[in-house]
């Protein structure tokens, strides 16, 4: 009990020379205020989004809905729009929406881009970044700390103070947690309110009716994020210990900051795309239309592949013309023709995909050197903003888009009559009720287990920060020297 | 003096070091902006094979109607990427600089986007944009923050006070060392760069130049002033690290945040139901009713009658029209909504001179909004000049092969809007003069607590 009374005595001392410099109460105002526009404009965000995709995703529902009788692969042609939806913690932590396609167009024989993204629709400042609560607790609070944190140990041992606080019968390792718990709990006095204010507006946001996944993301936000800053207290003191003077003290804390932060992000994700070069939209769309050629193109009225499955069906129905088989022929070539092409088209994605998870392989490896990277890939990922969330929302979107086309030509085999009608009957139609039969698209993002599972990088790695600090710190302790 | 102060300033290890690193990662980022250049040309090239094969292929196979071989074809404009581009690629990563379209429904087509990995959007491009914008203040900021109060909390400043006969000359010089090196690092990144990506040296390349000096320029006066004030060592490190801070990532967040609300853009999911609707329900409809609203738009054509057949071209282009003539109140609107966004962080940037900068240099390098506004512009009369050269040969049903299909080469689109340089230069030599005048000042009061 007596040794955590020292450090708590240390702490309190650390507080009340941090109080008495009035720029951290302007900069500390200043973060909250800026806490506050943040979580202002990702509601603004959040609710703008979601509205305007939920409206129009009813609106596209209701539409599809009062198509009136039809011939199936017209419907298949009409389509549905899978319209992206945030979750309720991309509030906090916008991660790559900016750069999502929100809308996909989803019709028989096409896999359309996501379109109409935030990105695309702005000049080029939004790429200086946007500011969110997730971007002020993880840039800016650990350069606060750092601020308050670089004359922690270093101006004591200028001033000569140092010497006779080792000589009072204190020892480094209690120096150095008390100064430690000193710089955390001033970054508390933000950090408690801000999380306090936080919870509330999420559930708030949520009419206070809570999905235990969404609260076991929530709480994992604060926690890992706690954990986080609390890092950044034992650098600043680490650093501050091992400086001669508080002036070099704060140099190499801002230069450990900026490469954190700003340096290496960039240049660990520069260098991922430039080793592994992805291939752009025309590469990628020819190739899958070559290999689909290759296949077997149904659009040809000659093409061998359709041929064989033309004769194998007359021989099996014993009839001589496509004319005279019981179900519709050309709604049982479209079938074939979506399942070779999606399948074509999937295997062209998996390539390209595996290309994207090389590139961000190298930033996923500094990770372990840069717990900002660990830590924003963690909070993109309980956000559901990250990487994996996007292509996810594209499978399941391309998803419902084959089960729809098949569906429509399954129809169209049941229901059309094989023979053509004449260039002046009217359509063949079936009836719109058959329209209802296919769902609403609905995304369902990732819940927690699948999240944990592909962020166990960023886990292992900010864990694996935790006890290294533990041991500089110890290492620290044993020697360290006054002067 | 002068040569001795450079000695000084040059022989320090960081020194060394800082500057080094910045040519190292500003040869890095030409690397890179090679590699996008080279990548936006072999696009073209791809493209332009493509189309020729895949209008080859398809005038082939539908050789007997005219109507459904348009459905298929895709003809392509390209957006010129400027050799320049590599050093700014601003939002030509996002957006795709090179459509295809078919002459079916225009709004359907016009948006799709580019393929990416979102995390090198996030992420950001490592050009020399981002190396001037971001990194060369870092430099200078390291360089200049202790100018006199490491001399003074060393003691020497009382020497150099006594023996040098104007002290705010004595200043200057050392400002003009390290302004000199930073431009130099600049100058000789750049003259790299014109060699390396074949750059010609004409008026964009120096308007580059000129507004990297001016930039450079402007850090400085942002150190020149904070020294005036004649605060400690961790004083001005701290306030010109928050100074940056403020100008590269709050206030640009900030601004961008608010831009975004401002402006929401609802038009362009309404605008994707509206043209589908538009068109399909056409289906469904008298025939005659979507055919009298074409032959208003394309008088014309209403010497073609509607054939007596339940499916004619005629009328599959017509309701095709219909979903781009319907939409295009939402469509307008959506490019006007756009066209203010543009407009509005334009006006705010001339204010902070970090985001003048960066929109300037895109400007230049044809890779901002604006430049992708105008490809779309043209992307529509690209489209239009397509539809009317073939909806009468659609309509008469011409045959396949009385067509040269080899003349349909790849066009490309040329963005000749003119830089203005008052709008360029000004902002940023505003600021520089207004910070230097004020540091004068400041020197100038304070002489008598040398």
């Amino acid at each position: 009990m007596k040794s955590i009374h020292i450090e708590l005595l240390i702490a309190k001392h650390l507080r009340n020379t941090v109080f008495k410099n009035s720029a951290v109460f302007i900069i500390s105002l200043f973060i909250g205020a800026l806490l506050f526009f943040a979580a202002i404009s990702g509601w603004e965000n959040y609710n703008s989004q979601n509205e305007t995709s939920e409206k129009y995703q009813h609106q596209s529902r209701e539409d599809w809905l009062n198509n009136p009788d039809k011939n199936p692969h017209r419907m298949a042609h009409y389509g549905n729009f899978a319209f992206r939806k945030s979750t309720s913690l991309s509030v906090f932590e916008f991660g790559m929406e900016p750069f999502f396609g929100n809308a996909i167009f989803l019709e028989a024989h096409k896999q359309n881009t996501a379109n109409f993204s935030e990105a695309g629709f702005s000049n080029s400042i939004m790429r200086f970044g946007e500011i969110s609560i997730a971007m002020v607790f993880q840039v800016l609070l650990p350069l606060l700390i750092f601020f308050l944190g670089f004359n922690s140990v270093a101006a004591e041992r200028e001033n000569g103070t140092l010497k006779l606080l080792l000589s009072q019968g204190i020892s480094w390792k209690q120096l150095l947690f008390g100064k430690i718990l000193g710089v955390a709990s001033v970054i508390m006095m933000l950090f408690i309110p801000a999380v306090l204010v936080l919870i509330f507006v999420w559930m708030l946001l949520q009419n206070f009716t809570l999905s235990t996944d969404e609260t076991i993301k929530m709480l994992l936000f604060i926690l890992f994020h706690f954990i986080y800053l609390l890092f950044f207290c034992v650098i600043a003191v680490l650093i501050s210990a091992l400086s001669k003077t508080s002036k070099k003290a704060l140099i190499s804390l801002i230069g450990i900051w900026l490469l954190f932060t700003i340096i290496l992000p960039r240049t660990t994700q520069a260098v991922g795309a430039y080793i592994f070069e992805a291939p752009s939209k025309v590469q990628f769309n020819s190739n899958i239309e070559k290999d689909i050629l290759k296949q077997g193109d149904s659009h040809n009225p000659n093409d061998p592949h359709y041929k064989a499955i033309k004769d194998s069906l007359l021989r099996a129905y014993k009839v001589d013309s496509v004319q005279k088989l019981p179900f519709n022929y050309s709604g049982f070539i479209m079938t074939e023709g979506e399942k070779i092409s999606s399948k074509i088209y999937n295997q062209h994605l998996e390539d390209l995909l595996q290309i994207y998870e090389r590139q961000n392989s190298f930033s996923k490896a500094v990770s372990f050197l840069n717990p900002y990277i660990a830590m924003k890939n963690l909070s993109m990922g309980l956000s559901n903003t990250d990487y994996d969330s996007y292509i996810d929302f594209q499978k399941q979107a391309e998803n419902y888009r084959y089960n729809m086309a098949q569906k429509m030509n399954a129809l169209q085999i049941k229901y059309i009559s094989n023979k053509k009608p004449a260039a002046t009957d009217k359509p063949l139609t079936i009836d719109k009720d058959h329209w209802a039969d296919i769902d609403s698209f609905h995304y369902e993002p990732k819940g927690i287990l699948t999240v944990l599972k592909t962020e166990i990088l960023s886990i292992i790695s900010l864990i694996m920060w935790i006890i290294l600090l533990f041991v500089f710190i110890k290492i620290a302790a044993k020697n360290l020297k006054a002067i | 003096m002068l040569v001795l102060l450079f000695k000084n300033f040059i022989r320090s290890k960081g020194t060394k070091i800082g500057l080094l690193f910045l040519l190292l990662i500003g040869f890095i980022s030409l690397l890179i902006g090679r590699q996008f250049q080279q990548k936006q040309q072999q696009n073209i090239v791809e493209t332009a094979l493509y189309q020729k094969e895949h209008i080859a292929r398809n005038a082939a196979f539908h050789k007997d109607e005219m109507g459904l071989l348009l459905y298929y074809i895709k003809f392509s404009l390209v957006n010129k990427t400027l050799p320049i581009n590599s050093l700014a690629i601003g939002q030509r990563d996002v957006n795709p600089s090179i459509q295809s379209v078919t002459i079916r429904g225009l709004e359907a087509q016009k948006y799709d986007s580019e393929l990416n990995n979102p995390n090198n959007l996030l992420a950001g491009n490592l050009d020399f944009g981002f190396v001037l914008i971001y990194l060369f203040p870092l430099l200078i900021i390291a360089f200049s923050y202790n100018i006199i109060s490491e001399e003074k909390e060393s003691g020497t400043w009382k020497i150099v006070a006594t023996q040098s006969s104007n002290i705010n000359f004595y200043i200057l010089k050392l400002f003009y060392i390290r302004i000199l090196s930073l431009i130099a690092v600049l100058t000789i990144v750049l003259i790299i760069a014109a060699f390396f990506l074949n750059i010609p040296l004409d008026q964009p390349l120096l308007t580059f130049y000129g507004l990297g000096i001016l930039y450079i320029l402007f850090w400085f006066s942002v150190n020149f002033f904070i020294v005036s004030l004649q605060k400690n060592s961790n004083f001005n490190a701290v306030i010109l690290l928050t100074i940056w801070l403020f100008m590269i990532i709050i206030l640009p967040a900030v601004i961008n945040s608010y831009i975004v609300n401002k402006y929401p853009v609802p038009e362009a999911l309404e605008l994707t139901l509206k043209q589908r609707n538009a068109y399909h329900q056409k289906w469904d409809m008298d025939k005659q009713i979507t055919l009298d609203k074409f032959y208003k738009h394309y008088p014309q054509f209403k010497h073609y009658p509607l054939p007596n057949t339940e499916f004619s071209w005629l009328w599959y282009y017509a309701m095709q029209q219909m979903g781009d003539d319907e939409s295009a109140i939402q469509s307008r609107e959506l490019e006007s909504k756009l066209k203010q966004r543009n407009q509005a962080s334009k006006l705010i940037a001339q204010f902070v001179p970090t985001l003048h900068t960066q929109i300037q240099l895109n400007e230049i390098a044809k890779s901002d909004l604006e430049n992708q506004l105008l490809f779309l512009k043209e992307t529509k009369q690209f489209h239009e000049k397509m539809r009317l050269y073939f909806y009468p040969k659609i309509f008469d049903n011409t045959p396949v092969n009385q067509e040269k299909w080899k003349k349909f080469k790849i066009e490309t689109f040329n963005d000749n809007s003119k830089l203005d340089f008052a709008k360029a230069f000004l902002p940023l030599l505003l600021f520089n003069l207004i910070l230097m005048g004020f540091g004068w000042l400041n020197f100038n009061r304070k002489r008598q607590t040398f």
